[in-house]
């Protein structure tokens, strides 16, 4: 094993030596000529003592969130964030700040990035409605909001303007637009923010917007993140939803996002986010705004700027459905599935194909074999959506979607949103969830961004799990056993966001995966490996496989892994790592594997159960929760696919 | 102009005779007096139109914009007077806002010298220093391959590893760990992030060039050869000069807000009378006052 991982190490220096000889070569004589002895000495035999040194790949994974509000969120403001994008750096930065309810608050460890997204329509409203900014109060509609505030009815002015936002019927007179200075000094500051709180190689402070496309409060929002520094970002505007600024269209977004970087120099790349309460409309075969069916141009436009999406949050996680996956044990975790944003429509079975993760990734598959494009190849990320200014979704450490919803007696049991229509969400139905992890060299804008264009990144839905997820042809089992996987996996095969294809002949995909637990919190139960894919008759399909598992544990006859158990003390809101493993490894051959059939493969690792927020409320509080209220909860992390197309199959079907 | 004014002003005094009694006494003054425009005041005016507008105002347009300021200011004086500021939210916050931005801001645009920058330069090592650093090699041992035996093959492992030395082979040794079996020059924060606090913790008070352990992280077992410990430095003053203007900045900012009401409350003798019932404050107002004082994130 020693001699095959020299023999690796070999081969990448080899590459590395031919590879900066041509560099020299082409740069012409001026750096003298290449002699064997110069070459010995710049690659010596024997590999550095760090066996990373020279290495481009990453290491570690940097843990952030790409998509958080502050009080220049009209609606965070609207429910009594204070905490504006200054205060939301420091926090993620493992500062101790005073939350806008005033309770002191702190991460368990800093996170490693964080990108601040405050809704693009009314940038700024916020503070400028506090201040009793004259504009607003000249208008009834202003002065209204205004009043319910000051008279502490803050939490109804704030459902009035997300509702009056999401119809669209807030007053044009009072909205600050992209070109008035109230908007510009807003994006001004939050550029500032993040150039301040940005320190290469150890926090990365990431300048961003959300474009909060929500007409019919069908939930279409993206979060735009740039990849470089204020002095590009200043010289554009954040795009806004409000005719005649801007559009709710998808496709317009992207006509922007292609003018903003001709403009700015800047690479920028956009996130969506809640397709379950889109209703049918995140994930479209047939486009919502033509009534038409999906065409290249919009395939390429979604690929072209969406690389990712995030797929767990507060509220709710976007994996897969039950009705979606039904042979799935770990479908029904987090759902979100009453109505849109404001549940002004009730949700019907039918509309949940074009919402989920898994479910879009299939129809992909399929639309790539009609268009010649997939538009929906995508790599995966979690984060917050708190509209807080804290990113904080540690179970045990949650700080609630809003901040009424900060640690507090009700936050559980009191809705969290009731509709006209009866439906209600309840509080405790929030989501402790999630982070992004991005495989990346260093810790910074550039690196992290470059990363999330290749997609090397994965969901958490909060605890900092470190997974690998490698595909190729040629790993076998004893590669799981390497002390270096990252090293063989990226030799042999292609990380989390990769393609293969031209499979050899009579050969299967084979996985090397491997993860291990957050250093602070719960074991293992399981490594899964999720496969979807298109069959000769046009039908698509998925299937889950156990892959790695902890404890000795025997498939049953059903091919099912028996759970792994619990170890909770929901009254004491406890758990024991005395089940679950600390790390799991193996590797994994495709035993259905058609090499004509286009597929995806991604990973999905689950933690032991452990103690839901609503467990710690309790026992903090010393209150009761309602009986359907889920007390535990099994954690979790997705990786970003990699895909299988058959070679030629580009425009085959 | 003036009887103009007076006529909506007429129609309080007869709504609220009692309030204005008492007001009266207290504004009498002002509203003997006159109300002047200067050629400065006519200027800013005609400077704001400009703005908005992108031309000068005309001579009627101009006109209008005086004659609308003494309006303004007539109302404003007699509405203070009336104490209608008083209770209102909206005027509060904007005022708290004001003084706090007018100290804040005094004290962030003063151009600090280099000497004051090295200073907190060197009072802040921890914002701008270099992390003290670990190269390390370590072989993991995985609680759950290893059950009831698992202190004996510490014991056994550690003995092989101490013969072998700093030569040791990790590679060989141990279970596989995902993040690696050596490390080179890793900064205590990157230490802490990857292992955890007590692991992190431990690795600091190891002696160098040996073999020791168990030490523990969350993950399970360790036996640890530091390799060498490089402590942390201060960089340069010029090479973080900027970072450090910059923070310095946002120091004084804050240290000129807490100073501010440091200032006022002495002036103060403040009483917090019992709560309702029902409504526990846990904290008492000396400790959480000056925290309390920091205002919301806001732009003026």
């Amino acid at each position: 094993m020693r001699a095959a991982a020299s023999a690796i190490i070999a081969a990448f220096v080899l590459c590395f030596s031919v590879a900066s000889g041509a560099a020299a070569a082409e740069t012409g004589s001026d750096v003298g000529t290449l002699d064997k002895e110069t070459a010995a000495r710049a690659f010596p035999a024997k590999p550095p003592y760090s066996p990373y040194a020279g290495r481009s790949f990453p290491t570690r994974p940097y843990f952030g969130d790409t998509h958080l509000h502050t009080s220049y969120s009209m609606d965070a403001g609207a429910f009594g964030c204070r905490l504006g994008p200054r205060d939301a750096y420091r926090f993620a930065r493992g500062e101790e700040v005073t939350a806008s309810g005033g309770q002191r608050a702190k991460l368990s460890r800093p996170l490693d990035f964080l990108v601040v997204t405050d809704h693009s329509d009314g940038f700024g409203f916020f503070p400028m409605l506090l201040a009793g900014d004259p504009k607003i109060m000249a208008d009834p509609q202003g002065r209204k909001w205004s009043e319910m505030i000051n008279s502490g009815k803050g939490a109804e002015a704030a459902i009035d303007i997300v509702v009056s936002f999401g119809k669209g019927t807030i007053s044009k007179a009072i909205l600050p637009v992209p070109g008035t200075s109230a908007y510009r000094s807003a994006w001004l500051e939050t550029i500032a923010a993040a150039d301040d709180a940005n320190a290469p190689g150890r926090f990365t402070a990431f300048i961003g917007f959300e474009w909060t496309s929500n007409s019919g409060g069908n939930n279409l929002h993206r979060n735009v993140i740039f990849r470089e520094n204020g002095d590009k970002a200043r010289l554009t505007e954040p795009f806004v939803t409000m005719k005649p600024y801007g559009s709710d269209n998808p496709r317009d977004l992207w006509k922007w996002m292609t003018t903003c970087e001709e403009k700015t120099g800047s690479e920028i790349l956009a996130i969506a986010h809640n397709g379950n309460l889109s209703n049918g409309r995140m994930f479209p075969i047939i486009e919502s705004f033509t009534g038409k069916k999906i065409d290249r141009a919009y395939a390429e436009g979604r690929m072209r700027w969406e690389p990712l999406y995030e797929t767990t949050q507060i509220k709710g996680d976007g994996e897969t459905h039950p009705l979606l996956s039904p042979n799935d044990e770990f479908a029904n975790f987090e759902r979100w599935d009453k109505g849109n944003l404001d549940l002004s429509e009730a949700k019907k079975p039918a509309m949940l194909e074009f919402e989920y993760t898994r479910s879009a990734l299939k129809n992909g598959l399929r639309m790539e074999a009609e268009l010649g494009v997939n538009p929906y190849k995508f790599g995966l990320v979690g984060s917050t959506d708190a509209h807080t200014g804290l990113t904080a979704v540690e179970e045990d450490n949650f700080f609630g979607k809003t901040s009424s919803a900060e640690p507090n007696p009700e936050r559980a049991t009191h809705p969290w949103l009731k509709a006209p229509s009866g439906a209600v969400i309840m509080g405790w139905e929030q989501t402790a969830s999630g982070y992004a992890a991005v495989w990346a060299a260093e810790n910074t804008r550039a690196a992290i961004f470059d990363a999330m264009k290749r997609r090397e990144t994965y969901a958490t839905t909060g605890p900092r799990m470190v997974v690998r997820f490698f595909g190729g042809f040629d790993f076998d089992a004893k590669d799981a056993q390497s002390r270096m996987p990252a090293v063989t996996g990226y030799a042999k095969g292609v990380p989390m966001g990769g393609d293969l294809s031209a499979a050899p002949a009579g050969r299967a995909p084979t996985f090397l995966v491997a993860a291990l637990k957050d250093p602070i919190g719960a074991n293992l139960d399981r490594y899964q490996i999720v496969k979807g894919w298109l069959d000769g008759k046009g039908q698509i399909h998925e299937k889950v496989y156990d892959v790695a598992w902890s404890g000795g544990r025997k498939p049953g006859a059903d091919g099912k892994l028996p759970p792994v158990g619990s170890t909770v003390d929901v009254g004491n809101a406890t758990w024991t790592n005395t089940i679950g493993a600390a790390e799991l490894a193996a590797v994994w051959k495709d035993p259905d594997f058609d090499p004509s059939q286009r597929a995806f493969y991604y990973g999905r690792v689950i933690e032991i159960p452990t103690p839901r927020w609503t467990a710690y409320d309790a026992k903090y509080f010393g209150v009761e929760m309602p009986k359907e209220t889920p007390m535990t909860t099994t954690e979790r992390a997705y990786t970003s696919p990699i895909w299988y197309t058959p070679p030629g199959a580009k425009k085959a079907g | 102009m003036k009887r103009i004014l007076r006529e909506p002003l007429l129609h309080f005094l007869v709504l609220g005779g009692a309030l204005f009694a008492v007001a009266g006494l207290v504004s009498r003054g002002d509203r003997a007096g006159r109300i002047v425009v200067s050629p400065g005041r006519i200027e800013s005016l005609a400077t704001a139109f400009s703005l908005t507008w992108q031309r000068p105002p005309t001579a009627s347009e101009l006109d209008g914009l005086i004659r609308d300021y003494v309006r303004e200011e007539a109302a404003v004086r007699e509405a203070a007077a009336l104490g209608l500021d008083k209770d209102d939210v909206v005027i509060r916050r904007r005022l708290r806002q004001k003084l706090e931005f007018v100290s804040a801001d005094v004290a962030a645009r003063a151009e600090p010298t280099d000497q004051e920058l090295r200073a907190f330069l060197e009072a802040h090592p921890g914002d701008f220093g270099v992390d003290p650093a670990f190269t390390f090699r370590h072989v993991f041992l995985d609680p759950s391959q290893h059950g009831e035996s698992l202190a004996r093959d510490e014991a056994r492992l550690l003995a092989k590893l101490r013969r072998a030395g700093a030569a040791a082979d990790v590679a060989a040794e141990g279970d596989p760990f995902l993040l690696g079996h050596a490390f080179d020059q890793l900064p205590a924060r990157e230490v802490k992030s990857q292992f955890g606090d007590r692991f992190a913790a431990s690795l600091d008070s190891l002696p160098t060039g040996r073999w020791e352990g168990p030490i523990l992280s969350g993950y399970g077992a360790h036996l640890v050869f530091v390799h060498e410990r490089i402590a942390g430095r201060l960089p340069p003053f010029d090479e973080v000069k900027e970072a450090v203007r910059r923070a310095w900045a946002a120091a004084q900012r804050e240290a000129a807000i807490e100073k501010l009401y440091a200032t006022l409350l002495r002036r103060y003798t403040v009483t917090v009378e019992k709560p309702p019932p029902g409504m526990a404050a846990d904290t008492s107002f000396a400790d959480t006052a000056a925290r309390k004082a920091a205002p919301p994130e806001m732009r003026d």
